[in-house]
């Protein structure tokens, strides 16, 4: 029998749950179906997601799950276009219409859906960022030119996180949007793997002080908030700190999950929960920046 | 005599980027090492100039290990002789990044920012900075002129100067207290 694992019809960082909550209850089955046919938009964070569960069920199950495309032409057209379908194939047997698109970076989608698995990937994808996008970030997002160098070391960071701990491959893709409650185009990076979580990469470290606190909460809190790694090196541990500091400055947002938990600085003009635990469980890590428009009166 | 180092051509050396983006933890330890190189049979007790002009993106992991593990690596070899390290062409973005991870290792240096003047980055408390500060104004003083600029005695100025010395951002040289610069 195959077990149908639903992709929500708008599938991004608010739907991300519900999504997991289906991939946790794949687990034992070895026959998948990840089934996008109704799905009308993904964000960044939703695209790396579906790669992520592919990447997570071929590990699983020894074989790749059936994937159905979105079954609107726009949906699977714009999929295409973010690069999604190219990396796909190799995770999914995919089923439905797959447009013959090349991943084409426009003013929506500023970097494709790119792997992560070296450092050498990572400045790739920052070279890419700050040749094709500067002017982007900085005409139809106001922002200044400086944020967009301080893009290109969050964008850094949040990949080195890939190649340092998840123990596997991952994918980073930006694109801007408008954001559906401030009225305001965003930039979203997505970076996303489905290897060892931030638990995992701390436990050796800091488990035994946190005694039976010691949870995927707990791992987010040590390393976000208090920029602890597993390494003693002091140097360590600040590449978070960096993000958050430029994302401060430019009342972005970010917000990370991994397994059962998920942490979020929030700016003002945001209403999400600072850290929520006890979510169904999805491996790896997600990490999501979120970089709005500046305001036009403040320019 | 004054050893110029340009961080771009040692990118492009050390790992063939064209683009002058100093990312990564493991590109700033190839970075080090091809400064290292060329830093082997430095013995002149001269500025060692990095110069960031051409460099477009820093990111923390690389900052680490470009700047702060070489001062590190710097100080446990030679024990504070010989060479001294000054960075410049800094803009505000790359000097924010150098200054927090050398506060995180507890080290300073001196910067010299496009356009600016020089400046202290890194973990130097409020007296030893207003201090250093006499010395660059001055191109250097002695221990009594830095006590009476700043109404201290005589002794706590020497304190604080001699701290400065200790952290690699002044040289002792005929009774004076010298900044280091790339001058």
């Amino acid at each position: 029998m195959t077990y149908v694992l639903d992709v929500p019809q708008i599938f991004d960082e608010r739907s991300f749950d519900q999504f997991a909550a289906g991939y946790a209850g794949s687990s034992g089955e070895t026959r998948v179906l990840v089934d996008a046919h109704a799905t009308e938009w993904a964000s960044p964070t939703g695209l790396l997601g579906l790669l992520c569960a592919g990447q997570a069920l071929v590990a699983r199950c020894g074989h790749k799950p059936l994937f159905t495309a979105p079954a609107e032409r726009e949906v699977a057209h714009y999929w295409a276009r973010a690069g999604f379908f190219s990396h796909a194939a190799d995770l999914f047997e995919i089923h439905g219409s797959v447009p013959r698109v090349r991943p084409n970076p426009e003013r929506n989608v500023l970097l494709e859906v790119t792997p992560v698995t070296v450092a050498d990937d990572v400045h790739t994808v920052v070279g890419r960022i700050q040749e094709r996008s500067a002017a982007i970030l900085t005409s139809e997002l106001g922002l200044d030119p400086k944020a967009t160098m301080g893009f290109g070391m969050a964008l850094s960071e949040s990949c080195q996180n890939i190649v340092e701990h998840a123990g596997t491959g991952g994918w980073v893709a930006v694109q801007a949007y408008s954001w559906r409650n401030i009225g305001r185009r965003v930039v979203v990076i997505a970076v996303a793997d489905a290897g060892v979580g931030f638990r995992q990469t701390l436990e050796a470290t800091q488990a035994r002080q946190y005694g039976e606190r010691w949870g995927d909460a707990a791992a987010l809190e040590t390393a976000v908030i208090q920029g602890v790694s597993r390494f003693r090196d002091p140097g360590r541990g600040q590449g978070l700190a960096g993000i958050r500091r430029w994302l401060d400055r430019w009342h972005g947002k970010i917000s990370i999950r991994s397994g059962t938990a998920r942490i979020a600085i929030v700016p003002p003009w945001d209403k999400d929960e600072p850290l929520r635990d006890g979510l169904p469980h999805f491996p790896g890590a997600q990490v999501q920046l979120v970089v709005p428009e500046v305001e036009r009166e403040t320019q | 005599m004054i050893l110029e180092i340009d961080l771009r051509e040692v990118l492009a050396r050390s790992v063939g980027s064209p683009h002058g983006d100093l990312v990564t933890r493991s590109t700033g330890a190839k970075v080090r090492d091809s400064i290292e190189e060329s830093l082997t049979g430095w013995t002149a007790a001269a500025p060692v100039v990095l110069d960031f002009s051409s460099v477009r993106v820093l990111d923390c992991s690389c900052a680490d290990e470009v700047v702060a593990k070489l001062l590190l690596r710097h100080r446990e070899g030679a024990g504070g002789e010989g060479w001294w390290l000054v960075i410049r062409g800094l803009t505000e973005l790359h000097a924010e990044e150098i200054d927090l991870v050398l506060r995180r290792h507890r080290l300073a240096l001196v910067a010299e920012e496009q356009g600016g003047r020089p400046r202290l980055l890194g973990e130097v408390d409020g007296g030893a900075a207003a201090a250093w500060q006499v010395l660059a104004d001055r191109g250097g003083a002695d221990d009594e002129d830095v006590a009476a600029e700043l109404r201290l005695a005589p002794d706590e100025a020497r304190g604080l100067l001699d701290g400065l010395v200790g952290a690699g951002v002044v040289r002792r040289a005929q009774g004076r207290y010298m900044p280091l610069t790339a001058a």
